[in-house]
């Protein structure tokens, strides 16, 4: 009976293990860590800040057409992680729902409610037995008009949350890990404290030594709340400023 | 619009208007009054605002009926938010333009509104677009639309010049709509102007008292 004739496809489609799992989810988790790349989302007192790195395995590619940020609405960023065109895909359904609801109530949608519309997407797709769940996970940053800084991540299983900071990726659990210990004691984090804390992060769990064009830092602030992306210059200063101070 | 409304049943609240845009140095300007009638008898509003923004640095005026109007630039407006997040950059003027005329000309039937489109964008500076009733769109240097706008025709001919200045922009864009509302029973108002530049856009509001008057006033 607790077989019945669900032998093997349990993992095939997203139906129900005996055990109650739901393997093609968990595997949907593990295709992020695919990727190999590591994103990390602190929110500061006045702001909120993502990373990812930014691998560009082969020399022909031309590296400022490759990028893990995108821009849902002027005000809401996110970086993608896990598998690239299903990262694309979900940026484009986001882009979709947030133009629907400023077209359908006549306000900017907040992010939460963003991230909870993609959120209640990705859980169809972890019942539906025809579609697949996709291989990767958003980070969502914005300055929510009522909220301030808020920081928002939604993954393959249909769950959503809001944090004080969050990592996704190959080395989630150490980076986690390294930004418990660091907000402990909940630090008063301006912008380049949480930029550099961001960086840190990074480095230190992947014992990478980061140059400026291997980074891709997306941030918004409480006086300037319109989501961009640093140049390089602006990396590079971050990183002297690290380099200093140890 | 070039007709005039006398069966207000048809079309309701219908926008008896005097709207235009011209493009000066480095900039337009884009204008209209703020009267709203029905069935040219009735002013169902003084301060209505014909001047949409549908970016950043892109403005439409309406003629027509109001309701087709607003309806019309809401969705245009939709459509061009999300172009330009795709695109990652802001969107191109005659992107605004062909939005709109895509809606005008697809729904002929049942829409009666016309657009006045300018805006600045990197690609080629200010630029000026008309999209009449049917979904014709073309470019003018300046133009400009609604009821009021054939009592006007000789003064716009006469004094545009290509290559003005701001300032010449603005009195000339001020002078041509209250000829314009001196004249024609359903424009009126305030003169509601919108300067937009690289910089930006800039809102500027002329109450009635302030208008320029002229020989016959």
């Amino acid at each position: 009976m607790s077989r019945g004739s669900n032998a093997g496809f349990d993992r095939h489609i997203t139906i129900f293990s005996p055990e109650g799992r739901l393997y093609q989810v968990e595997y949907a988790f593990k295709a992020i860590s695919q990727s190999g790349l590591t994103s990390v989302g602190i929110r500061g007192s006045d702001c909120t800040v993502v990373v990812t790195q930014k691998k560009v395995p082969d020399k022909l590619l031309d590296s400022s057409t490759v990028t893990n940020m995108f821009k849902l609405t002027p005000l809401i960023g996110c970086v993608m992680t896990g598998h690239n065109a299903d990262s694309r895909s979900q940026v484009h359904r986001a882009r979709v729902e947030a133009g629907e609801w400023k077209y359908k109530f006549g306000y900017d949608i907040t992010a939460d409610v963003l991230c909870r519309r993609l959120a209640d997407i990705s859980q169809v797709y972890t019942q539906n037995a025809e579609m697949r769940p996709l291989g990767c996970c958003m980070i969502l940053v914005a300055i929510d008009p009522q909220l301030g800084p808020v920081l928002y991540k939604c993954d393959p299983a249909g769950y959503y949350c809001g944090f004080r900071a969050t990592a996704v990726g190959a080395k989630q659990t150490e980076a986690n890990s390294f930004l418990e210990k660091k907000l402990k004691k909940k630090p008063a984090l301006d912008l380049d404290k949480t930029v550099q804390l961001a960086i840190s992060c990074l480095s230190t769990v992947l014992a990478i030594d980061f140059k400026a064009h291997e980074l891709e830092i997306g941030i918004v602030t409480k006086d300037k709340p319109k989501f961009r992306t640093l140049t390089d210059a602006e990396i590079e200063a971050h990183l002297v400023a690290i380099a200093e101070r140890e | 619009m070039e007709k005039h409304f006398t069966d207000s049943r048809v079309k309701g609240v219908s926008t008896g208007t005097t709207i235009l845009a011209a493009v000066f140095d480095g900039g337009v300007v884009i204008g209209s009054d703020s009267r709203a009638s029905m069935g040219g008898e009735f002013v169902s509003s003084k301060t209505i605002n014909k001047v949409i923004q549908v970016h950043d640095r892109i403005f439409c005026c309406m003629a027509g009926s109001l309701a087709d109007a607003q309806a019309v630039t809401k969705t245009a407006k939709f459509q061009l938010s999300f172009h330009s997040v795709q695109m990652e950059n802001p969107p191109l003027v005659i992107a605004a333009a062909s939005v709109l005329k895509e809606l005008c000309y697809n729904n002929k039937d049942e829409l009666q509104a016309g657009f006045i489109t300018a805006g600045w964008d990197k690609k080629k500076g200010p630029q000026v677009y008309v999209v009449s009733l049917g979904g014709m769109l073309i470019s003018q240097p300046v133009t400009i639309g609604g009821s009021g706008s054939t009592y006007i025709y000789g003064y716009v001919d006469a004094k545009y010049k290509v290559n003005m200045t701001r300032e010449e922009c603005l009195q000339f864009a001020t002078n041509a709509l209250a000829l314009a509302m001196g004249r024609d029973n359903v424009s009126g108002g305030v003169v509601n102007l919108v300067v937009i530049t690289e910089a930006g856009a800039e809102h500027i509001v002329i109450p009635g008292d302030k208008l320029p008057t002229f020989s016959d006033e």
